[in-house]
């Protein structure tokens, strides 16, 4: 409820939106978006408030080692996911969030934090610091082995049909995109760079979105279940969130992005 | 003993597993008394379940079996196909409503059909990713190719997109033949 009331804060670089979009938008939210208002901002906001007032129990903010309005932090999102030798591994925006809380803000690795970062402060953050990197080109580079070798296996997974209805990424995003499933058309995120506008709001279910949660959403609504069918036990879980699986897609697809001018925070159906 | 603590910690690997000849099946890897971690049933779930036939399908053309050929990926696929005892052509009343009923906009949690074809004229939220099944009927198809189509499109068309609904469990033999009756019964609203 907060969020809808305070996106009214103004947009600075307006909301490219694709054709397609455009076509299907509700009027509610042609309208909001000619008054210069997206729902986005509001996340964007939230994650700004946290960025500079969010305090870990050691006493330390975000803004205590990344400056004042994340000064730092400009262009870093263009490079993730990447290794990072302080945590000794390839981590997403969202891992690497979460590493900062627990190892320089004092918050504990326990699961209660754990959930609550997901829920609470990761999306926002996200959003915030990914915007940061707004009007610069996505540019993964995969220089440290464990780079190489995730891209390998994120490529890996991306063709790997498997489940129940022998899907894979590739089928519905590479072989079959830009046909209809139902009324849906599907998506080319590979050819067309659509990277570039993660994190997202997504109008249909009025929540910004992380890649990770769209490629764990995918992966559930999708791909798999096991043993015989039975609709309530059998679908399986989604990949853990910051799991290996996820974050190697996500390399994959944002090398793939390479080049594409980031625009935060996205707007899609 | 064995046998079933590995039946006990994989029963995720279930209808796969019990689908495949012997030899694969001794490849299930040895289960440990501990808890899987999520990561891990995830990972059983994507790649020991993934049987020899969609690994052959997972290569960037996605479409073209590699490391078998053409004809016997086709046989193999055929010899799993399991018929119903009252024949292909069950009841079409039953099989409207697994491909897709119409008073749910054409939802269907089973058969969903309409995610790719579409079918009854009157169901237009449908896919343009499998050929229009409109006035089936017509086209003078024999039911029981149909059949096959449904039950495993992969012994007609090795790597299709289609689903193989009656391999995997997701639709029952005498389901998927009542199916098969929603699409070739005269009377049947796909043919109006
Ligand atoms: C059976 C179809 C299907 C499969 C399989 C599938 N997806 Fe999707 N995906 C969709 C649909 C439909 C949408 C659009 C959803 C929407 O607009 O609400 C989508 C959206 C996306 C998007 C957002 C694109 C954009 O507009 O920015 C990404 C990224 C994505 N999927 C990645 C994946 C990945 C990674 C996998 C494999 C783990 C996967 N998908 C598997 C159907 C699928
Ligand atoms: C994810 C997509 C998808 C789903 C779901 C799907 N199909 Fe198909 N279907 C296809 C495609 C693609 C073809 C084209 C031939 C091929 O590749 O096998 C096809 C072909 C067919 C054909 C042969 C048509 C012809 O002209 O010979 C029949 C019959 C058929 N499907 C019936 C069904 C039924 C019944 C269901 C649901 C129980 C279903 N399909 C679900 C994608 C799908």
């Amino acid at each position: 409820m907060r969020k809808k009331i305070i996106f009214a804060s103004a947009i600075a670089g307006g909301v490219v939106l694709t054709a397609a979009v455009a076509q299907q938008l509700p009027d509610q939210y042609k309208q909001l978006l000619e008054l210069g208002m997206h729902p986005g901002y509001a996340y964007l906001d939230e994650g700004e408030d946290y960025f500079h007032n969010l305090k870990g129990p050691n006493g330390k903010t975000c803004a205590s080692c990344h400056g004042q309005d994340a000064s730092k932090l400009v262009g870093a999102y263009a490079h993730m996911p990447r290794y990072y030798k302080d945590i000794g591994k390839v981590a997403d925006i969202d891992i690497r969030m979460l590493s900062c809380m627990t190892k320089y803000m004092g918050f504990p690795k326990s699961k209660d934090f754990i959930k609550k970062y997901t829920k609470k402060y990761r999306v926002p953050l996200a959003t915030y610091v990914a915007s940061k990197s707004n009007g610069m080109k996505i540019d993964v580079k995969l220089d440290d082995p464990q780079e190489k070798e995730l891209y390998k296996y994120g490529e890996k997974l991306w063709w790997t049909r498997s489940g129940a209805r022998d899907f894979s990424c590739g089928i519905c995003h590479t072989v079959l995109s830009d046909k209809r499933i139902r009324q849906q058309a599907l998506p080319n995120p590979v050819r067309d760079k659509l990277y570039k506008h993660w994190p997202t709001y997504r109008y249909s279910n009025d929540k910004m979105w992380t890649m990770e949660d769209r490629v764990r959403s995918c992966f559930k609504a999708f791909l798999l279940y096991v043993n015989k069918w039975d609709k309530k036990k059998d679908w399986i879980k989604k990949p853990p969130p910051y799991s290996k699986e996820v974050v190697a897609i996500e390399l994959y697809m944002k090398h793939k992005g390479n080049g594409a001018i980031i625009n935060v925070p996205g707007f899609i159906r | 003993m064995k046998k079933i603590v590995i039946a006990g910690a994989f029963a995720g690997l279930g209808l796969l597993v019990a689908c495949q000849p012997a030899a694969q099946r001794a490849e299930a890897p040895k289960a440990e008394k501990k808890k899987l971690s999520a990561e891990e049933k995830f990972k059983i779930a994507l790649f020991k379940n993934q049987d020899k036939w969609q690994k052959a399908c997972s290569n960037p053309t996605q479409l073209v079996p590699e490391g078998i050929d053409i004809d016997t990926f086709k046989k193999e696929m055929l010899a799993t196909v399991k018929y119903p005892e009252g024949g292909v052509m069950g009841d079409w009343k039953k099989g409207e409503k697994l491909f897709g009923d119409p008073r749910k906009q054409g939802k269907s949690l089973r058969g969903n059909c309409y995610a790719c074809h579409c079918g009854d004229p009157t169901v237009i939220a449908c896919g343009n990713i499998g050929p229009s099944l409109r006035g089936y009927a017509k086209r003078g198809k024999d039911p029981k190719e149909t059949y096959i189509r449904i039950y495993n499109s992969w012994a007609q068309n090795p790597c299709s997109v289609m689903p193989r609904l009656g391999y995997h469990g997701v639709l029952k033999p005498q389901e998927i033949a009542d199916i098969v009756a929603f699409l070739h019964d005269p009377s049947s609203p796909i043919n109006k």
